[in-house]
């Protein structure tokens, strides 16, 4: 039992205690309560005389880094925070205040503990380190690339899309680690935004880790300290560069409509021409300008029916049969048949074929339009060449290397430069005017590739251009 | 009288063919060029009363062919009659309008027809221009 019950109320102002909006105890040497404020009363129960870790922790012992004990021990004020559990059960977050009460002789008679209620802080704690967290799993798994840089582009800080595409290069400038580049880029929103304080957004194309191209928009925004300074910038990157490809893709789409439709447009003039002159012939009983106006409504009804061919065979996606093709009696026929249009423009066609060669299994009528559309592909190259001073000329090869048959089409009229290289088998590309509709190259890929071969293309402005197709044969047991 | 002298400027045959009849049949005499060079000896060789051209012909031969004529003053007086498809698409129908942003170099051409044509069309208009 303690030796005395404390009198609060002798204490400095016993009313003040009372009414104290925290609770306030007073505890012996061995942690029993020897004085309570009316506050803790009402809420915990008067448990005067009680061991303060048994009533309030429902503990044996007392508690590990006990205030109380230590303030016995030195004499010095200590805090602490606990939970403790009221008359109902219910826990309350507390943070404990202690110090010593003297007597007279100036020993330490008792400790007073004073504990503020902190469950509604501690809530808001924890609030505010979950909503921290969360903010920090959005900042990483959010589909964009996101830095924080300070005034000198110096990347400050990332998020983990950004690490894992460009690498965990905190501390690095901007420019280098997004474009390689030894210096600032001459139009840079961070910059604008240190400048202003506005947003502002880009389009940019950097170079991620694996060396690829990735097209960005790029959003930056002023990041201020209390004091409203601009302190860092973020800059928020949205990988575009799938909707670029399709956007590429659909414009030349757009162009490979246009091209067919004024294709068309030659074609329908050709046809009203060939019945005009016809009808000229008929009416007069000219023999000549019957054949000459029949020619064209059948050169125009060929040129008609090809494009419509090509458009189909693109507009398909199918796995070619499997026939035996005689290949050098096919490309003997293409160059038979393209030998017309050959003298009509003026340029001379040659072909080295092999007399044998191994199966090639595929769909002969996709080969013979692959062979006949490099062809003309390499006439309408000579026809918009117009260089007078050159004997243009076009050779096919057919011939076997290996187990592969190579179809090679060398011509020597305008050639190409990269661009048009490199865009030539991806894009419905068409450089020739009235000439062609971007279809005949993409027909000479699309069967290539369907026949499980290759197609390259060599060439060089004014000096001619060679397509190598490459295909696999059967070779002979 | 002699009859009146056209030359037909289009890359396509067939047009020409087309046109060298429908004008031959309606008075006139008509000869063709494939491209802007061939148009050009033609011109100095045959002095044609009247040229149609195709504007949308490769390497734009046919911009450079009415640039040359308009600035020679012995050729500036021949009229010439655009004939071009202008859709906005394919080809190299942007020559048209390339052409009429640049055209305070040299003077708007005498008459337009569009592709495909009209003969009934085309005829009056060379006909308004150079009669019979």
């Amino acid at each position: 039992m303690p030796e005395t019950r404390f009198d609060l109320h002798e204490l400095a102002g016993g009313r003040l205690f009372d009414e104290a909006p925290c609770y306030i105890s007073v505890q012996d040497r061995d942690f029993h309560i020897i004085g309570a404020n009316r506050k803790l009363i009402e809420d915990f129960g008067d448990h005067i005389s009680e061991k303060c870790y048994t009533i309030y922790q429902g503990r044996a012992q007392a508690c590990p880094e006990c205030p109380v004990a230590r303030t016995f021990e030195d004499g010095k004020e200590h805090t602490g925070e606990q939970t403790l559990f009221d008359r109902r059960g219910l826990p309350h977050e507390v943070l404990v205040n202690t110090s010593a009460l003297r007597n007279h002789s100036g020993e330490i008679a008792a400790v007073i503990k004073l504990f503020t209620d902190i469950t509604i802080q501690k809530e808001l704690e924890h609030r505010l380190h979950d909503s921290l967290s969360r903010f920090h799993n959005l900042f990483d798994v959010v589909p964009c690339y996101i830095s924080v840089q300070d005034r000198e582009f110096h990347i400050v800080e990332a998020n983990q899309r950004f690490k894992d595409s460009f690498g965990d290069r905190l501390g690095g400038h901007c420019y280098e680690i997004y474009k390689r580049r030894s210096d600032r880029c001459p139009r840079c929103p961070v910059a604008e935004t240190f400048a202003d304080g506005k947003m502002h957004t880009a389009e940019e194309v950097v170079i991620d880790n694996a060396g690829h191209r990735v097209y960005v928009v790029v959003y930056t925004a002023p990041v201020r300290d209390s004091r409203g300074n601009i302190t860092d910038v973020m800059e928020v990157s949205t990988d575009i560069t799938e909707i670029r490809a399709l956007q590429d893709k659909l414009a030349s789409l757009g162009q490979l409509v246009g091209s067919i439709a004024h294709s068309t447009k030659n074609m329908l003039e050709g046809l009203r021409g060939g019945v005009y002159v016809t009808n000229l012939g008929f009416r007069d009983n000219n023999q000549e300008d019957i054949r000459t106006g029949w020619a064209m409504v059948e050169r125009n009804v060929g040129r008609l029916s090809a494009m419509i061919m090509d458009m189909l065979y693109c507009a398909k996606d199918r796995s070619p049969r499997r026939l035996p093709v005689l290949l050098p009696a096919l490309a003997r026929e293409v160059v038979a048949l393209s030998a017309p249009r050959a003298k009509d423009v003026s340029v001379k066609l040659g072909a080295e074929i092999a007399e044998k060669m191994d199966t090639l299994l595929g769909e002969p009528r996709d080969i013979h339009s692959l062979i006949s559309n490099l062809i003309s592909n390499a006439m309408d190259a000579c026809v918009t060449d117009q260089n007078e001073q050159k004997d243009y000329r076009v050779v096919l090869r057919v011939f076997q290397e290996s187990s592969q048959a190579v179809i090679e089409v060398e011509d020597n009229g305008a050639g190409m430069d990269q661009e048009t290289q490199d865009r030539l088998f991806t894009m419905f590309f068409s450089t020739k005017g009235t000439f062609g509709t971007g279809l005949g190259l993409l027909v000479a890929h699309k069967v290539a590739t369907e026949h499980g071969g290759t197609i390259a293309v060599k060439s060089a402005p004014g000096e001619g251009s060679r397509f190598t197709v490459r295909l696999p044969l059967e070779v002979a047991k | 009288m002699t009859a009146k002298k056209i030359l037909i400027v289009d890359d396509e045959q067939d047009v020409c063919v087309y046109l060298s009849r429908l004008f031959q049949e309606n008075g006139y005499d008509a000869i063709c060029a494939a491209d802007g060079n061939e148009a050009l000896a033609k011109v100095q060789a045959e002095r044609p009363d009247l040229v149609t051209l195709d504007l949308s012909m490769p390497n734009k031969s046919g911009v450079k062919f009415y640039r040359e004529i308009k600035s020679q003053p012995e050729l500036s007086g021949i009229p010439v009659v655009f004939v071009t498809g202008i859709t906005g698409l394919g080809g190299d129908s942007g020559a048209t309008e390339r052409f009429y942003a640049t055209r305070h170099q040299v003077p708007p051409p005498e008459g337009f027809v569009a592709k495909p044509i009209e003969a009934q069309e085309i005829l009056g208009l060379v006909n308004r221009l150079i009669g019979l």
